[in-house]
Formats: C-alpha cells, sequence, structure tokens
C-alpha cells in the first residue's frame, strides 16, 4: 500500500467523521459564547455556525471525492463487500445531514437574541 | 477457505460431520449440575438468562403500573397512599427504564449477535457472565428494598434537592443511586463485548457493508451507552457521596448546583431513550426483510440515521430542561437538534415503507407487531416534535401530555418490536413455534389496549392533569378518561398474560420449528434451533449481505479452527479478513464470586464510607482468582 492509498483509506471517513464534530462544536460553542455574545458581537454565533457549515460539508466533498476515486473499482450493491466505498457514502450524507442540522441552528442563532433569558 | 495447521493438534478438517459435531459440543458446553450451570459462559446461555430476568422486571414493573391505574380511575381513591404512591411511580419507571429496557435489548443483543456475525461466543464471555449477574444482584437489592419499605420515592430521575439528604433522609434515594451503579456497571460491560464482538469476530467475508442491520444498530446502541452511561454513574455516585459524606456537589449554599444535576441525568437521560429505540429499529429491519420476502430497501440509508441519531441524541438533553430558566439561544439550538432528529429517523420508516410496498409480504405476528410500532411511532414522533419546541413544552411540560408522548415513543418505538421479536425469534432460541392465532390475539389486545390506555393521556395533559399525582378531585374534570385510561391499560396487561400463555404453551406443546422456518436470510438461521453450544460445526464464509437468500444449499466455510479447544475466528475490522485464531475462556465460577463480592462492596457503600476500604479486598481477592493463569489451553497465545 502505497502512502497515497493510505490518506485515501483514511479520507473515506472524513464525512461521517467532520460532520458530527462539527455539529458537537457548533452546539456547544454557540451555546458557551451565549453570555459573550450578548456583551460583545451578537454575529458570533452566526459566524461560527457557517464556518462549522462549511467544515461539515468540507467532509462531505472529501467523503464524495473519495467515492468516485474507487467507485469503478468497488461498489458496494445488494451484495455488499465494498467497505471502503460504503463509509465513504455514509461520510456524503452524514456530512450533508449534520450542515443541516447546523444550519438550523444558525436560524436559530440569528432569530433569538444572546441576551434573552 | 484453510487456516494455517499445527500439526500437533487436531483440527476441524481432521473430523468428518458427526464426529466434529460431537467433539465440538463436548469442548464447549456448560458443564452439568448447578455448579456447571453458575459457571456458564455460554453467551446463549446467559442470553437466555437475561432476556428471562428482564421479563420478569417487566412483570413486576406492569402490575406497580395495574397499581396505580387503579388508584387514578377515579377521584379521591385511597387505594394507594400519597407515599406509596411515590414509591409505586418511581420503581415503575426505575424498573422499567433500567431493568427491562436497556438490559432485554442487550440481553437479545447477547443471544443473536455472535450467531449473526457467524461467531463460537460473544467477546469477553466471562464478563459477560459477570454483567448478568450484576444486573441480576441490582434489580433484586432496588425490589427487596421497595419490599421492605425503603423503595425509591425519588422520581426514576431523582432530581436534587429532593433527592438530598435534607429532603430524603431515609436511604430511599440511597437505593436508587446505588441501583444505578449496578445496572450501569452491568450494561457497560455487555456495551464492551458487543463492540469487540462486532468489530474482531466477524465470518470471513462479513465486510462492513454486509452486516446484518440488527447487529448495526447494536453497535451503534453500544457505542451510545459507553458515552452516555459513565454520566449517570457519576451524577449517581456524586449523590452518594453528597449524601453520605457531604461532599455538596449539588448544595447551592456551598458552591454546589442542583442543576448540574440535570444535566449530569438528562445528558444520559436522552441517549437512554435511543439506547432503547435503536435495537428495536434493528428488530424491525430484521423482520421486515423476512416477511417482505425483500431484502430492506435503502440498507445504507438505514445506517446512515442510524448513526445520524446515534450522534444527535447527545445534542438534545436540554430540551429536558427547558423550564429551569437557560438562555433562550441555547434552547433554540437543542429545539433545532430536537427537530432535525425526526430527519433520520424519518429517513427509516420511509425505507421500511418502501421495502414493504415493493415485496410481497406475509402478515404474521412478526409483522403484525412492526405494523403496530410504525403506527405507535410516528404518532409519538409526531407530539415529540411539539415537546422539542420551548412554547409548548412552557405549557405542557409535567402534565399527563408528556406522560402520553413518552409512552408511545418508548413502548410503540421498543416494547412493539421487542414482542414482534419474541415471536420472530422464539423458535431459533427454543426449537418450538408460538401459536400463531394467539399471537395475533396477542397483538389485537396490544395494539387497542395500549392506543386507549395511552391516547387519553394526551387530552388529560393539554386540559391540564399534572404528573405524578396520587389523586384529584371530581371537579377537575378528569375523571372519565382516566377511567378509560385505566381499562386500556388492563387490556394492554391482557395481552401481556396472552403472551406469557402462548410462551409456556409453546414450549411444551408448540409445533417443532426446524432451522429456517421463517425463510430468513442471516446466519443465525443458518444453524439449528436451538443452536449447539458451539454455534456453528464450522464458521461460514459470507460472500452476499444476505447469506442463505445468495448460498441457499450450502454456506462456505473455513477450515483450521481447533476441535481440541475452544477458540474463535479473529478477523480486521473492515473487510473482516482472517487474521488470528484465538483461545476463548472456558466456564467459570469467579465471575459470580467477583459479582457477589461488588455487589457487598456496593451496598455496603450505602451505610458507611468504610465500605470502600473493606469492600476493596474480597474483589481484588475474585479478580485475581479470575485472571489467574490455570496452565490450561486457554492461556496459550
Amino acid at each position: 500500500m502505497t502512502t497515497g492509498d493510505g490518506h485515501t483509506r483514511l479520507l473515506y471517513w472524513a464525512g461521517v467523521a467532520l460532520g458530527p464534530l462539527a455539529w458537537g462544536i457548533n452546539l456547544q460553542g454557540v451555546y458557551t459564547f451565549a453570555h459573550f455574545s450578548c456583551e460583545k458581537t451578537r454575529l458570533s454565533g452566526a459566524i461560527l455556525s457557517i464556518v462549522l457549515a462549511i467544515v461539515a460539508l468540507a467532509g462531505t466533498t472529501v467523503s464524495a471525492r473519495a467515492v468516485r476515486r474507487s467507485a469503478g473499482a468497488e461498489w458496494a450493491d445488494a451484495q455488499g463487500g465494498g467497505p471502503r466505498t460504503f463509509m465513504a457514502w455514509l461520510g456524503v450524507g452524514t456530512g450533508v445531514l449534520f450542515a443541516l442540522v447546523i444550519a438550523n441552528q444558525l436560524a436559530a442563532s440569528l432569530i433569538i437574541s444572546p441576551c434573552l433569558r | 477457505m484453510s487456516m494455517a495447521a499445527d500439526d500437533r493438534e487436531l483440527r476441524d478438517e481432521s473430523l468428518d460431520g458427526l464426529q466434529l459435531s460431537a467433539q465440538l459440543e463436548r469442548i464447549w458446553r456448560t458443564p452439568s449440575g448447578l455448579l456447571g450451570a453458575l459457571m456458564s459462559v455460554d453467551h446463549k446461555v446467559v442470553g437466555r438468562r437475561y432476556i428471562v430476568t428482564a421479563f420478569a422486571f417487566l412483570l413486576l414493573g406492569g402490575i406497580l403500573a395495574m397499581l396505580m391505574r387503579v388508584q387514578l380511575a377515579g377521584p379521591e381513591k385511597t387505594f394507594l397512599s400519597p407515599d406509596k404512591y411515590n414509591q409505586i411511580f418511581t420503581m415503575h419507571g426505575s424498573t422499567m427504564m433500567f431493568l427491562f429496557a436497556v438490559p432485554v435489548m442487550e440481553a437479545f443483543a447477547v443471544y443473536l449477535v455472535p450467531l449473526m456475525v457467524g461467531t463460537r461466543n460473544i467477546a469477553f464471555p466471562r464478563l459477560n457472565a459477570f454483567s448478568f449477574w450484576m444486573f441480576l444482584f441490582g434489580g433484586c437489592f432496588l425490589w427487596i428494598s421497595f419490599l421492605l419499605n425503603v423503595g425509591p420515592d425519588v422520581g426514576w430521575f431523582a432530581y436534587v434537592p429532593l433527592s438530598s439528604l435534607q429532603f430524603t433522609p431515609t436511604k430511599r434515594a440511597d437505593v436508587w443511586a446505588q441501583m444505578i451503579t449496578f445496572t450501569e456497571v452491568a450494561a457497560l460491560a455487555v456495551a464492551v463485548e458487543i463492540v469487540v464482538t462486532v468489530f474482531k469476530l466477524r465470518a470471513p467475508g462479513m465486510t462492513l457493508d454486509r452486516i446484518p442491520l440488527f447487529v448495526w444498530a447494536m453497535l451503534v446502541t453500544a457505542f451510545l451507552v459507553m458515552f452516555a452511561m459513565p454520566s449517570i454513574m457519576v451524577a449517581s455516585t456524586s449523590l452518594i457521596l453528597d449524601r453520605l459524606v457531604n461532599t455538596r456537589f449539588y448544595d447551592s449554599s456551598s458552591g454546589g448546583h442542583p442543576l448540574l444535576w440535570q444535566h449530569l441525568f438528562w445528558f444520559f437521560g436522552h441517549p437512554e431513550v435511543y439506547i432503547i429505540f435503536i435495537p428495536g429499529t434493528g428488530m424491525v429491519s430484521m423482520i421486515l426483510a423476512t416477511f417482505a420476502r425483500r431484502p430492506v430497501i435503502g440498507y445504507p440509508v438505514i445506517i446512515l440515521s442510524l448513526i445520524a441519531i446515534g450522534f444527535l441524541s447527545f445534542g438534545l438533553w436540554v430540551h429536558h430542561m427547558f423550564v429551569t430558566g437557560l438562555p433562550q439561544l441555547g434552547a433554540g439550538l437543542f429545539t433545532a437538534s430536537s427537530m432535525l432528529i425526526a430527519v433520520p429517523s424519518g429517513l427509516q420508516i420511509f425505507c421500511w415503507l418502501a421495502t414493504l410496498w415493493d415485496g410481497r409480504p406475509v402478515y404474521r405476528t412478526p409483522l403484525l407487531f412492526v405494523l403496530g410500532f410504525i403506527a405507535i411511532f410516528v404518532i409519538g414522533g409526531l407530539s415529540g416534535v411539539m415537546v422539542a419546541s420551548v412554547p409548548i413544552d412552557t405549557q405542557v411540560h409535567d402534565t399527563y401530555f408528556v406522560v402520553a408522548h413518552f409512552h408511545y415513543v418508548l413502548i410503540g418505538g421498543a416494547v412493539f418490536p421487542l414482542l414482534g421479536a419474541v415471536y420472530y425469534w422464539f423458535p431459533k432460541i427454543t426449537g418450538r413455534m408460538l401459536s400463531e392465532s394467539v399471537g395475533r390475539w396477542n397483538f389485537w389486545l396490544a395494539f387497542i389496549g395500549f392506543n386507549v390506555a395511552f391516547f387519553p393521556m394526551h387530552i388529560l395533559g393539554l386540559i391540564g392533569m399534572p404528573r405524578r399525582v396520587y389523586t384529584y378531585t371530581a371537579e377537575m374534570g378528569w375523571e372519565r378518561l382516566n377511567l378509560l385510561s385505566s381499562v386500556g391499560a388492563f387490556i394492554f396487561a391482557l395481552s401481556f398474560a396472552l403472551l406469557l400463555a402462548n410462551v409456556i404453551y409453546s414450549l411444551r406443546k408448540g409445533a417443532r420449528a426446524g432451522d429456517n422456518p421463517w425463510n430468513a436470510s442471516t446466519l443465525e438461521w443458518a444453524t439449528s434451533s436451538p443452536p449447539p453450544p458451539h454455534n456453528f460445526d464450522r464458521i461460514p464464509v459470507v460472500k452476499h449481505r444476505d447469506p442463505l437468500w445468495a448460498d441457499s444449499e450450502s454456506l462456505p466455510v473455513v477450515a483450521g479452527l481447533s476441535a481440541e479447544r475452544r477458540e474463535v475466528l479473529l478477523t480486521s475490522l473492515a473487510e473482516a479478513e482472517p487474521q488470528v485464531r484465538e483461545a476463548s475462556p472456558e466456564p467459570s465460577i469467579w465471575p459470580l464470586l467477583t459479582a457477589i463480592a461488588t455487589t457487598v462492596f456496593f451496598i455496603g457503600s450505602i451505610f458507611t464510607p468504610w465500605a470502600v476500604l473493606w469492600g476493596t479486598p474480597p474483589m481484588a481477592i475474585t479478580l485475581i482468582g479470575w485472571f489467574w493463569p490455570t496452565g490450561s489451553r486457554e492461556d496459550e497465545a
């Protein structure tokens, strides 16, 4: 296995890892910074959410590239037997889903004042 | 496929079919007699004990529910005293959540996962036996305390300051907190076993995208257990410390904070819902594929949903705390997550409906329970989206609307699939079929009884009936709906009596099941019913997601495993390529002795901190005995 192959293998998981990680940071980050946002900048939560939504989508993109590279050689059909492509597809879906959750939280942070108790 | 063989050792390729079966049965069987039974490390024996014990606790919890429904059937009844009512609703919730719902799902996994992945025993079988004994002792501890009038009366969530020493000076809150420790130790042990079994003991060729959906569901559940349970163990231990040695974690006058309890509890408590629900979805997927007579549509989508639900479940806990005065922005974020978890849940439901639509469904009892699950769970999900919204939650918080919602989710989402699973896997576990006609009565009584019992509670909540009240006055106007609810509860209970009768009758006189009575596709049906002690004479090789449908005549198998000692085959994580042969532990009495020592330690430590000191040496001795090298073949590399 070459170094490039090793990297490709790891990158299959990018969407599965980055999507939930970005969402977790967003949830805790915006919640934690709510007090700070009220006193200083009201947009800090929104900015954080936008950045992290991009991170989640980056995971999707990396996983999608991994799928495209190996789709010819290893395709997970009903028979199974293509675990890395399969996990890459999961990465594509997970990244999109968690970007959607972050976007929903972004909407909340734009609508609700961080000063509201 | 053949493994490199050691010439000095008898291996399976040297024996023909009958010889091999007899030899493996001799090696893997549980020793006879009482001592042998106490020493068993067979996952099927432990799994059966777990299932029966969990259902016994369901029966006890159900009896408590009936007592509550008698009390609430009319206004100002005196059937139960306020104190007894407090104990009973606490015992009901604690029993159902900690002694039935989580353990029974893990119990099915203990029995089925090794069979489904095509191995001979679960990983860490002695830990598995220890887990069962801890669960049993913890459950008995709670119930004996209740019978001695020391049953907890602080709700299944034991909020401080109610559960603090100041407001609960008796041992009731300690009993609750230490019962948690027992059951969480048991649950964590099983979770570790499931993860290692799925990652390392799968049959060759069972790549990540060929794992049965129930196994995927249990894998996700095991991770949830491992990350959620430590939170409640920290909470229960710190509560005991507060009560025993005045540590003041939750005392606001000394720098502690009562809200810390709620955060710790619900960081566990919300994933707990999914720890119960996700295995149910795995059961649904298995049953649906068999009775729709086609593979489940959207296998990757369902796994994506399971993983997404697993992650998201850790970001919802604050929706249980909307009325505690948290920042509204924070509440908004948790509302967003709570709403969005409906997306992966909905994806699964559409996959199941599509499977039914495209399949050729056979409406046997297991499938009826799955259809009941879909109907009830969707209603519970819709009321869940409602209470995820802060304004609505503020209105209905602590009312019977919430009681209705979580019973729809938990009974619809977990108990209905579980009852379907009982009908589906009973033939595999016992070798006998359950009666189909009684099963249909069972289903319809359960479905009608459940809805009559719990749907009126939505309305009761909306018209203002609060939770946890032991009675109400006639002027409130809640009488008729409560009576209707009580009638429904008794119909629901009758359905369980039918199930029990069906099980007892069928164990003796049920039709013989055969290896694969449903023509199912997964590996547990490739062996006899009930399976032999070693599960499979030869480990199968998997070349398809539905191996029995793809290779209906004969599965390819592995050769080269030992026929002289207990041995399992380890495979790689993603591709399931054979890696190494590994010894599997022999039966042992040490897990039971360790559980007894741990029980003495745990129970003693709610009375005196010295129990930590004098309770440790017996545990150390039993653990040394457990791991002491015996010179037997299992200790060889």
